[in-house]
């Protein structure tokens, strides 16, 4: 067990590292320098005083160095400073992370508390009407882009019904985000759960436990669920990455105060500290989902652990 | 399950952990904005964003008025020596900053001093022009000594770039992010970055020249301006009343007109100009007859009213109403105006004809409606046989390509659909002076005219300097003017709300706003 998760530890550190290294170089693939854009539209730099601004923020530099400095700070703990307002990258994302971690936990139980037992339902009255139902309001919901879903429940809760708030950070605020989030993953989880759960309806140890004369009641819940939820879990573990990249579009129409918004102006800004510091952040979060997802796994099917 | 109840309880940690920010309350103005400011500290950052809520916060030497002309404000009169490299100021008495330290002339000094620090200018030292030293003279008397004359300092002074900070600053940890002390009409009291800035107003503050008509401190307590991204959330925070005054998404401006649910506001003289440029180093766009061709097969009245109704006006020079210089009459007997006969008879010179078309990319920024207007231009366009291109961006990938099309020698035509915005015509210096902003359309001559418009002192003879900078940039089709304001520039009010009004070069004012009955 333990060789396991060290492993998937490993696994996680390699892909955070090789993460970093790729946005890197997207970052600097994508045209537009942050310094010139920060004075863009309007006049009043030198371009010697663009010039020096460059060269101390280190953009003068080739690529790899400017790779190899971002990693020599990040090993003394040092995220930089935005190139916009000068402020502490770390302490931005430490600011907004919570708020995200928020949001995307909420969805996930919504997701997981709405999708997981209509799925069950949708497999046990396989091949009815209301599988049939279930099945194409699922497909419906994947189908549906965050920002128009999120649009069409602020104008119905918010504006319509005025029971929740519009926008913005108050403790009520994250209701409209994370049911965005939530519905659109809650059709993703009941589809999952729904084809998880057929798989395992069909297989022999199902039959010999309904042969043997077992309760169908405990036959689904001992036999059913348990060997059923492992797939769904692992997907879960995928749809809460999912989901932190969801909550970019989502935290941007509910004016949602977390990570996401935070990376996406500073990729409009070239913020390069930023992005880095927001993949990190990112990339670590989800490897540690991930990590801790594998430990459930690990504790639901007694086979990963053995091996 | 377990596993269940572990991550209900995690949820409800974090969700309690969740920072509560101030929340609206009677005797607050709420002012929602697409994103929020770099910085507090007016030496760090050029965005409009910043500047307008530096212009709450902090004072200024000179204002503008409803025009745009630089009129006193702190400053009570000023005084230039004959040849334009010393300028004195008369500092008004009885001026307070935040912290109740007198505002005079050593605040002043200090301003400058540290936009001019060895170490660590300000971002637009520039604009500040050649100061050689600012000596206080007593403490309502403050003397600039200029190295050469700048006469694009007076309309600096007016503008929040050049914001007053008090010297009781000096020092203090969080300068800018969480400390910022000025004498403007609302004190600082805290900024979520991201979400939103609180300010409370300042009881003694003194109105010398800003444009209000309140004397003195504004009518309501405290002004939110939160961050909200996405316009329709605007518009639903602006129905619920969450919101009282924001921009509204553009689509929905002449529904809310008609409705009557919102009061819609736009900012006028708001130095904004919206001009098509080319990549010059290149064919076709090297021959002025392409360029001319161009800017005589677009019609932009047409087309603006269109896209905007009444919301923006075209423009024919290349500084925009406000802004010094700018003469409507003037520049349109420059600027090549709609007449798509002679931009075929141009192209035809050139050897294109419509079955064999002049293909170019049109470049244009992202938002504000401005894909469907370049769609209106393209139609035009291709009504005289120039097969555009459309190519959407966001504005920093523009910058970037502009100057990288000029820098290039080969490839297909580019053209562009570029904004700026600035207070003085000084902009056209920026723009145009070797090397060029994007490495574009330099010459000797126009170079030494640009020069001109910055050191003339007399009114008339600089005037006159501009108009030939505008005609050498109109004739040769270099910078084609077409509308202005061009990106947030419109404002939606609720309607208890009174006395909102936006100044020059989009400087909102809430000094003068007070919400009937807010529930």
């Amino acid at each position: 067990m333990l060789r396991f998760l060290g492993q998937r530890a490993a696994m996680g550190l390699l892909t955070i590292f090789v993460t970093t290294i790729a946005v890197t170089l997207l970052i600097h693939l994508v045209p537009g320098d942050p310094v010139e854009i920060m004075y863009a539209q309007s006049q009043g730099t030198t371009p010697e005083q663009i010039e020096a601004m460059r060269s101390s923020l280190g953009l003068d530099q080739p690529i790899p160095v400017q790779y190899l400095h971002f990693v020599g700070r990040l090993l003394q703990g040092d995220l930089g400073v935005t190139i916009r307002g000068q402020q502490s990258v770390a302490q931005l994302l430490l600011q907004r992370l919570p708020n995200t971690l928020a949001l995307a936990a909420l969805a996930m139980a919504i997701a997981t508390l709405i999708g997981m037992p209509l799925g069950f339902l949708a497999a046990y009255k396989r091949g009815t009407l209301l599988d049939g139902v279930l099945m194409v309001t699922a497909i419906a919901g994947i189908s549906i882009p965050h920002f128009w879903l999120g649009l069409l429940l602020l104008f119905w809760l918010a504006v319509d019904l005025g029971i929740l708030p519009v926008a913005g950070s108050g403790p009520l605020n994250i209701v409209l985000p994370a049911l965005t989030l939530g519905l659109s993953n809650a059709a993703i989880v009941a589809r999952m759960t729904r084809s998880a759960m057929i798989d395992v309806m069909s297989q022999d140890f199902i039959r010999t436990a309904h042969a043997k004369g077992l309760p169908k009641s405990r036959v689904l819940r001992r036999h059913v669920l348990r060997a059923g939820l492992v797939p769904v879990v692992t997907v879960m573990g995928l749809q809460f990455a999912f989901m932190m990249g969801g909550a970019i579009v989502v935290e941007n129409i509910f004016a949602w105060n977390g990570i996401g918004r935070l990376a996406l102006e500073a990729i409009f800004q070239r913020d390069y500290p930023v992005i880095q510091g927001f993949i990190l952040v990112f990339a670590t979060t989800v490897v540690v989902v991930m990590l801790a997802l594998d430990a459930v796994y690990a504790l639901l099917d007694p086979r990963i652990r053995r091996s | 399950m377990p596993m269940r109840t572990r991550l209900g309880s995690a949820l409800l940690a974090l969700v309690a952990g969740t920072a509560i920010p101030a929340t609206a309350s009677a005797g607050d103005i709420v002012w929602a904005r697409y994103g929020d400011i770099d910085t507090l500290d007016p030496h760090r950052a050029t965005s409009t964003l910043s500047l307008q809520v530096w212009s709450l916060i902090y004072d200024t030497l000179l204002a503008t008025d409803k025009d745009g002309k630089p009129v006193p404000n702190l400053a009570e009169s000023w005084e230039a020596s004959p040849d334009g490299t010393e300028y004195t100021f008369k500092l008004h008495e009885g001026a307070v900053c935040h912290d109740g330290t007198p505002l005079d002339a050593n605040d002043v000094k200090y301003t400058v001093d540290r936009a001019f620090d060895e170490t660590n200018p300000s971002v637009t030292k520039a604009s500040w022009g050649p100061i050689e030293k600012v000596e206080v003279v007593d403490p309502t008397t403050v003397k600039f000594t200029l190295e050469k004359p700048f006469v694009a300092l007076i309309p600096f002074l007016a503008d929040s770039f050049s914001s007053i900070i008090c010297n009781s600053n000096e020092g203090k940890d969080g300068f800018g992010t969480s400390v910022a002390i000025g004498s403007g009409p609302w004190k600082f009291a805290s900024w979520t970055k991201g979400d939103q800035i609180v300010l409370e107003k300042n009881p003694d503050y003194k109105n010398f020249g800003k444009l209000a008509d309140n004397p003195g401190a504004p009518y309501e307590d405290r002004l939110l301006i939160t961050t909200v991204p996405e316009p329709q959330a605007r518009l639903a925070g602006l129905k619920t009343g969450a919101i009282d005054v924001a921009e509204p998404p553009l689509d929905d401006v002449a529904m809310l007109k008609e409705s009557g649910d919102l009061d819609v506001v736009t900012a006028e003289n708001t130095g904004q100009n919206v001009f098509f440029e080319f990549a010059v180093h290149r064919p076709p766009f090297d021959d002025v007859r392409a360029r001319q061709a161009v800017a005589y097969a677009t019609d932009p009245e047409a087309a603006i009213s269109l896209i905007y109704g009444d919301l923006s006006m075209p423009e024919q020079c290349p500084i925009s109403r406000g802004v010094f210089g700018n003469d409507q009459e003037f520049c349109a007997k420059h600027r090549p105006q709609y007449d798509p006969e002679k931009a075929t008879e141009l192209l035809g010179e050139m050897g294109y004809a419509p079955d064999k078309p002049l293909e170019v990319n049109l470049l244009v920024w992202t938002g504000g409606k401005r894909d469907k207007l370049a769609e209106v231009f393209q139609a035009q366009l291709a009504a005289v046989g120039i097969k555009a291109d459309i190519q959407m961006m966001d504005i920093g990938t523009m910058n970037a390509r502009v100057r990288q099309e000029n820098e290039n020698p080969e490839g297909k035509g580019s053209m562009d659909m570029m904004t700026w915005s600035w207070y003085d015509p000084d902009i056209l210096y920026a723009l145009w002076h070797s090397p060029g902003a994007y490495r574009g359309y330099t010459s000797p001559e126009l170079d030494a005219m640009l020069e001109k418009t910055r050191v003339l002192t007399d009114q008339d003879e600089r005037r006159k300097a501009v108009e030939d900078v505008m005609a050498h940039l109109l004739e040769k089709a270099i910078h084609v003017p077409l509308y202005t304001p061009g990106w947030e520039w419109v404002f939606a009010v609720r309607p208890e709300v009174e006395g909102f009004k936006v100044a020059p070069f989009v400087y909102p004012i809430f000094s003068d706003v007070k919400i009937a009955d807010k529930d």
